[in-house]
């Protein structure tokens, strides 16, 4: 009796398994889609984070486009030289290397330097905050340290620390990314170099509310322009900027700069310190 | 003097004084009628119940909180709320390693492996009490008669009418099944003192008309149906609304905010359905009561009635995008 | 008692200031005359450092079509010409003045009464917009360009504002009691400007019976209905206004004049009859001081481009507990970040409070109670907004109706969970046009 009893269950749903099993069997041969070899190879070899730095939307739309036109000028940043050798072995041409970038801040307004200007409450971002009012800063030009942009970063090198958003060098592939996600326009790709100076500042306000607002603004001072031999500095609209392809890292701008805190910035770019041994 | 530090925040600056907390500790209030009956009816006994459920639950919640590392809500009244309405759905000699049990099932398992306030799908006392139902059927429809000094079990109205049929409920007297005095649960016994909580939501607009109403409406009606077709072999509308939790789910359960639908042609579909639904399971089901089962089945339809409204704005939005 | 269709909210009506006279402040030290006080393109300012102007002045002038000119408040020395805190949030070109006591109006202004009927609409509708006369409620749209709608559209109904809907507010109240005639006089000349039968309203809410006794005994005669509304809010929202007065809906993408309605504020319809009939620029208007934190509140006539600063000593001072100070109502107005910042043309109202709700710790899981959707005047699902905005779907958010969302601040009101509802809708607003703009681009 009991052991008769398992015998229409174990049939039952046995026979249900093996017809649902031809079924799939007939679904996949019927559905198969056939996938070039090539991209899939390509698809591998990319960073496959889809930070969309290309211009495409994820790095098999990439992969897809890249076989498909054989465009040598199509590149990745974020893989940068190594990864367009790659790519031009596997593909067979000769693909143009992309120049590494790194995201720089062109900002010290932490909450050291920078004085506030009035307490904001509500949505915890960037864009939010500057709907309600001008910044959190008094000078309207500078990092609120909501951290919006922290969000768009793919590659965690993004931190907010005193108020003011801090790049980790080791981690940020130089995918922009994060560029447009600053309502201030604090953030901006620049080539990576051994020793880069830069104006840390993005103050377009006359020197003296500049400096009522911020340690470490720029205050068109005109100092390191008259000092730069190479003529790498120029002054617009009451902010200087440096000309990298001019600046030969002589770090004399530097010394001259009279405000409180520098507003003229040294950044060693870690990949290349690491192998010259810089200190 | 020192200037003035200024907050920023974005508009409106005025808020209305209604929180999470209001809303819930108001409801613990309309339910606390319901709850000093059952203590009178049902003695220290109810009392312990509900101490135990409430007390469990706020715990459950608190740990729960840790666990997920989020800032502790156990104090806005929700786990309040829920434990009250727990301890109203149990009968008064449950062991109360039982209703430990059924507030772990409500807290953690109904609300928040559902991601918390305001994610859950079903309404968590009462998955709870399906939960201990389905558990433990027999100890959960023990049910006492009120004012019994021995702790003497009683078959509810509804058990009767299911397990004996109409003729053994010859000597039920309606009025004493409004005043509550019959066997069932903590809260569902006692009409009289369910009403003056479920006017406070109303006149609070903390609840709206259209779920009690439609709900009870249509359970009256289905089962009046029955009742005119044939009155010797079905119970009358009367004694549906008297007995069983009927007016408790009506006006508590199916009008939690979280778990019922946001516009008012979901709330009227919803409340039809928990109407249908009770007076079939009552009828014909198997368990004599059906609201809890009704309740939860119309839950689980409320993310879909809130879905067709959604579509129904998009679709009307789409053309003319596309026009443009 | 009239009133819109759906929704709405009746916030605490807080009028401190209702049977208060309207009272005129003294110059100040200085003034900073914002470029930017209206909606629209800022005007270019075309005075120098060092300049002399008189009282009248232009000082801005309107650049483009939809932008307003700027006029001296007072005579006196231009002192700088630099960005500046504005209030609405944002910084703007602002033009410093140094009164210099004597406030003498350049010549051809502030001319004694002339009767506007003997004025061809040509001439008036010139008036209007070179006194620079904006919309005066709190948008700021330039009147000029609001009067002169494209030519296909007939517009059958004027109806002045005086609704006041906004807590605290009571400028626009004290005005219909002290000045009817002007506003009479105003609703005249701007329905004058209009062909065939046009009938013309004032629409005020019931809780200023002596603003609709004082109108309505100069109104009767001439055909002006004065139209009593319910105390709710937003009966003062154009949209809402027009669907309690006329019964008819304006849709989304449409503007009140495809309905043929227009809407003036009436402070608006007070400035628009002094430019006309005595030539005398918007360089002034009367704004309320109110909130629990300040000293005095009071209805003052002030000269645009006063101070928040100056104003609060002349309030005697606010208390240490003031957290906030806003400028407009408290349902739509700004959170101010500097005491620095000046008034505009646009500023109805400043408040000082001590927001509570500032301390306790932000927004909180929507419990789906459905508050807000009764409470949207514009029949839409606030929480839905919210939600597509926070997931940064700016392409459904479309289709969820967010460019009908008038920004009313109804259902961050009733919000049990003190979602930051409307800001939520704002930022989606804003990153979706921003988006549209790169797309395009």
């Amino acid at each position: 009796m009991y052991s008769e009893s398992f015998i229409p269950a174990v049939a039952s749903l046995g026979s249900l398994a093996f017809v649902l099993g031809i079924i799939i069997l007939f679904v996949s041969k019927k559905f198969f889609v056939a996938e070039d070899p090539t991209v899939s190879m390509i698809n591998a070899l990319l960073p496959g984070v889809n930070c969309g730095a290309c211009g495409y939307p994820s790095c098999s739309q990439f992969a897809e486009e890249l076989v498909r036109t054989r465009n040598p000028s199509m590149t990745c940043p974020v893989g940068g030289g190594e990864l367009a050798e790659k790519l031009g072995t596997a593909l067979g041409i000769t693909m143009a290397e992309p120049k590494p970038v790194t995201c720089v801040v062109l900002c010290q307004g932490h909450n050291g330097n920078a004085r506030e200007s009035a307490e904001y409450v509500g949505i915890r971002d960037c864009w939010a905050a500057a709907q309600a009012f001008a910044g959190t800063k008094q000078c309207r030009f500078a990092c609120t340290g909501l951290g919006s942009c922290i969000a768009f970063c793919d590659f965690n090198a993004m931190r907010i620390e005193n108020g003011l958003v801090v790049i980790d060098k080791e981690l940020c592939t130089g995918c922009g990314a994060c560029v447009p996600a600053c309502p201030y326009g604090v953030l901006t790709m620049q080539e990576k170099k051994t020793e880069r100076y830069f104006i840390a500042c993005s103050s377009h306000d006359r020197g003296a509310e500049t400096r009522k607002a911020c340690d470490a603004g720029c205050t068109a001072c005109q100092k390191c322009v008259r000092e730069c031999p190479e003529q790498a500095i120029v002054i617009d609209n009451f902010l200087a900027s440096i000309i990298q392809e001019k600046c030969t890292s002589c770090g004399k701008c530097i010394e001259v700069c009279p405000t409180k805190v520098n507003c003229i910035l040294l950044e060693r770019d870690m990949e290349t310190v690491k192998s010259k041994k810089v200190p | 003097m020192e200037p003035l530090k200024l907050k920023v925040s974005y508009a409106p600056f005025v808020r209305s004084k209604d929180s999470i907390e209001s809303v819930m500790y108001n409801v613990a209030v309309a339910l606390l009628p319901a709850t000093l009956v059952s203590i009178y009816f049902f003695g220290w006994r109810a009392l312990l119940v509900t101490g135990v459920s409430i007390v469990s639950s706020i715990c459950f919640e608190w740990a729960i909180d840790k666990i997920r590392k989020k800032p502790t809500a156990c104090l806005d009244g929700s786990a309040l709320v829920t434990g009250q309405l727990l301890a109203l759905n149990l009968p008064s000699g449950l062991p109360l390693w039982m209703v430990i049990m059924g507030a772990f099932v409500a807290i953690v398992i109904a609300k928040h492996l559902f991601g918390g306030l305001g994610f859950n799908i079903f309404n968590p006392a009462l998955v709870a009490r399906v939960f201990l139902l389905i558990s433990f059927p027999a100890a959960m429809t023990e049910w006492y008669a009120p004012f019994s000094v021995d702790m003497q079990t009683a078959a509810s109205p509804l058990g009767i009418l299911k397990t004996d049929g109409l003729q053994a409920l010859a000597d039920f007297n309606t009025l004493d099944a409004f005043y509550g005095i019959r066997p069932g649960s903590l809260g569902e016994t006692s009409i009289l003192a369910l009403l003056p909580g479920a006017a406070w939501l109303l006149y609070k607009k903390y609840i709206t008309w259209h779920i009690p109403a439609t709900f009870i409406g249509t359970t009256l009606l289905f089962t009046g149906i029955f009742y005119l077709i044939d009155p010797l072999g079905y119970a009358s509308p009367l004694f549906h609304l008297l007995t069983g939790g009927l007016v408790l789910g009506a006006f508590f359960m199916a009008t939690d905010m979280v778990t019922s639908p946001l516009s008012l042609r979901g709330q009227i579909i919803f409340g039809i359905g928990c109407g249908v639904l009770t007076a079939i399971i009552r009828l014909w089901g198997g368990y004599p009561e059906g609201v809890s089962f009704a309740i939860l089945i119309m839950n689980a339809l409320v993310p879909l009635l809130d879905r067709w409204d959604v579509s129904e704005i998009k679709a009307k939005k789409q053309p003319s995008i596309k026009a443009a | 008692m009239k009133t819109f269709k759906t929704g709405g909210i009746h916030p605490p009506e807080q009028k401190l200031t209702s049977g208060k006279a309207v009272e005129v402040m003294p110059h100040p030290q200085e003034l900073a005359v914002p470029m930017s006080q209206h909606l629209g393109k800022p005007a270019k300012s075309v005075v120098k450092v060092g300049d002399e102007v008189k009282k009248g002045q232009r000082i801005g002038a309107a650049d483009g079509f939809i932008s307003a000119n700027v006029h001296a408040p007072t005579s006196g020395k231009i002192k700088a010409v630099k960005q500046h805190p504005h209030p609405g949030g944002q910084y703007s070109m602002t033009v410093f003045i140094t009164p210099d006591g004597k406030d003498e109006w350049l010549e051809g202004l502030n001319t004694p009464e002339c009767d506007w009927k003997k004025l061809s609409k040509e001439e008036i509708l010139k008036r209007i917009t070179d006194s620079g006369i904006v919309g005066m409620g709190g948008a700021g749209f330039p009147s000029g360009v609001k009067l002169s709608p494209p030519k296909d559209k007939t517009i059958d109904t004027i109806i002045l504002n005086g609704a006041e809907c906004e807590p605290f507010l009571t400028a626009d109240h004290r005005v219909m009691v002290e000045e009817p005639e002007a506003i009479i006089k105003g609703l005249e000349i701007i329905t004058s400007l209009f062909q065939g039968k046009v009938s013309a309203y004032i629409g005020i809410e019931s809780n200023k019976p002596d603003a609709v006794a004082a109108l309505k005994k100069q109104a009767d005669s001439k055909g002006i209905g004065i139209v009593v509304l319910e105390t709710k809010y937003p009966q003062g929202a154009e949209k809402q206004l027009i669907n309690a007065i006329t019964g008819r809906t304006v849709n989304e993408g449409e503007l009140p004049f495809d309905k043929g309605c227009l809407v003036h504020n009436i402070a608006t319809a007070i400035a628009i009859y002094e430019a006309v009939c005595k030539n005398k620029p918007l360089i002034e208007r009367v704004v309320t001081i109110s909130g629990m934190e300040i000293h005095t509140a009071r209805n003052i006539r002030i000269l645009v481009g006063t101070k928040f600063s100056e104003i609060a000593a002349f309030c005697g001072s606010m208390t240490e507990k003031t957290n906030q100070v806003i400028t407009g109502g408290p349902m739509m107005g700004k959170a101010q970040f500097s005491l620095d910042v000046p008034v505009t043309k646009t500023t109805s109202g400043i408040l000082f409070i001590n927001n509570r709700g500032l301390e306790k710790s932000g927004e909180k899981t929507c419990i789906r109670c459905s508050r807000c959707i009764s409470a949207c005047p514009q029949n839409l699902q606030p929480w839905l907004l919210a939600n597509t905005a926070q997931l940064r779907d700016f392409e459904t958010i479309e289709l969820y109706g967010m460019a009908n969302c008038t920004e009313c601040g109804s259902c961050s009101y009733v919000c049990p969970s003190k979602r930051e509802l409307v800001h939520w809708i704002k930022y989606a607003k804003t990153l979706a046009s921003k988006r549209k703009q790169r797309q395009s681009a």
